[in-house]
């Protein structure tokens, strides 16, 4: 329950306290499983940092450059210095919010079967896209000493478009 | 910030010079349109630049009447390895602009060192280096 607000406050930017709220109306469906929020549990859950969902993506984009090359082996050595870039990006990211570094790819993500090397460059172009728009966000609202950094994650992602077309 | 868009104007000043010696060496319409849709970028950057200085009521550093390139520029090759060097540069210049400011100003100089970014990767491209990406476009070599 915790864990899935948490996701969801990441993804859709929802305020905390609406989520709380979302926590408590599943109350009933909480104590069924036994996940007690009553349970002794000192530690309130940790907010994410800003950059989480930066780091999330990066680690999302190295992991769909990895099953585009499975299925498509023909791309690897254009595909594989891009997936390092985002492997990179999650190595900093995570050492800069002290979160624990990404670990393997998650596996099972959702992707359409790349059936034909042109569809995969096209998803993985757009997939870039929307992170490098992401990025310029996560730039423009960052503090001084973090802006460098996002700003060339940002401009790194733009970078991987060109490089697709 | 002005230490900082000064800095950013000397690499924009160097690019568009730059760009002048790169024309001469490169010989097939697409290399030309290129370097042509470059130097007007940076002509544009330039502008903004010393715009902002101004308003910033900021003198800013007299550019030198003469650039150093850091290598003959004879032919094709070189030519290309002195555009991806100078977009590289630019990025470089302008990524400690990013902490100084913030809002639209962050905004632009952003954009500024995207598009040099995006403009390596074209060249490195059309010269067949790779890989035609940098992990972090606009870090220093050593940081």
């Amino acid at each position: 329950m915790v864990l899935t607000g948490a996701v969801r406050m990441s993804v859709t930017g929802h305020s905390r306290r609406r989520v709380l709220g979302l926590g408590a109306a599943g109350l009933g469906a909480a104590g069924l499983t036994g996940c007690g929020l009553f349970d002794d549990d000192p530690e309130p859950p940790p907010v994410a940092d800003p950059l989480q969902p930066l780091l999330d993506e990066a680690t999302t984009l190295a992991a769909a450059y990895d099953r585009a090359i499975v299925s498509q082996p023909g791309l690897a050595a254009r595909l594989t210095p891009l997936a390092d870039d985002h492997r990179a990006h999650a190595t900093e990211l995570a050492r800069l919010i002290g979160a624990a570094p990404p670990s393997a790819a998650p596996s099972g993500a959702a992707s359409a079967p790349a059936d034909d090397a042109a569809r995969t460059i096209a998803a993985l172009r757009a997939a870039e896209q929307a992170a490098q728009k992401s990025a310029v966000a996560a730039c423009r609202s960052a503090p001084a000493g973090r802006a460098a950094l996002v700003g060339s994650i940002a401009a790194c992602r733009a970078t991987h478009a060109e490089a697709l077309r | 910030m002005n230490p900082q868009l000064g800095a950013a104007l000397a690499a924009e000043e160097a690019a568009i010079y730059a760009y002048g010696v790169i024309g001469v060496r490169l010989n097939s319409r697409g290399d030309e349109t290129e370097a042509r849709t470059a130097e007007r970028a940076h002509r544009g950057r330039r502008d903004y630049l010393v715009a902002r200085l101004a308003q910033l009521e900021a003198s800013s550093a007299p550019s030198p009447a003469g650039y150093e390139l850091p290598f003959p520029v004879t032919d094709r090759a070189s030519a290309l390895k002195l555009a991806i060097q100078v977009e590289d540069g630019v990025a470089q210049a302008w990524r400690p602009v990013l902490p100084v400011t913030g809002g639209n100003d962050r905004g632009t100089a952003l954009a500024a060192m995207t598009e040099a970014a995006v403009r390596a990767t074209r060249w490195r491209r059309l010269a067949e280096v790779t890989p035609v990406t940098l992990p972090f476009p606009g870090r220093p070599e050593r940081e």
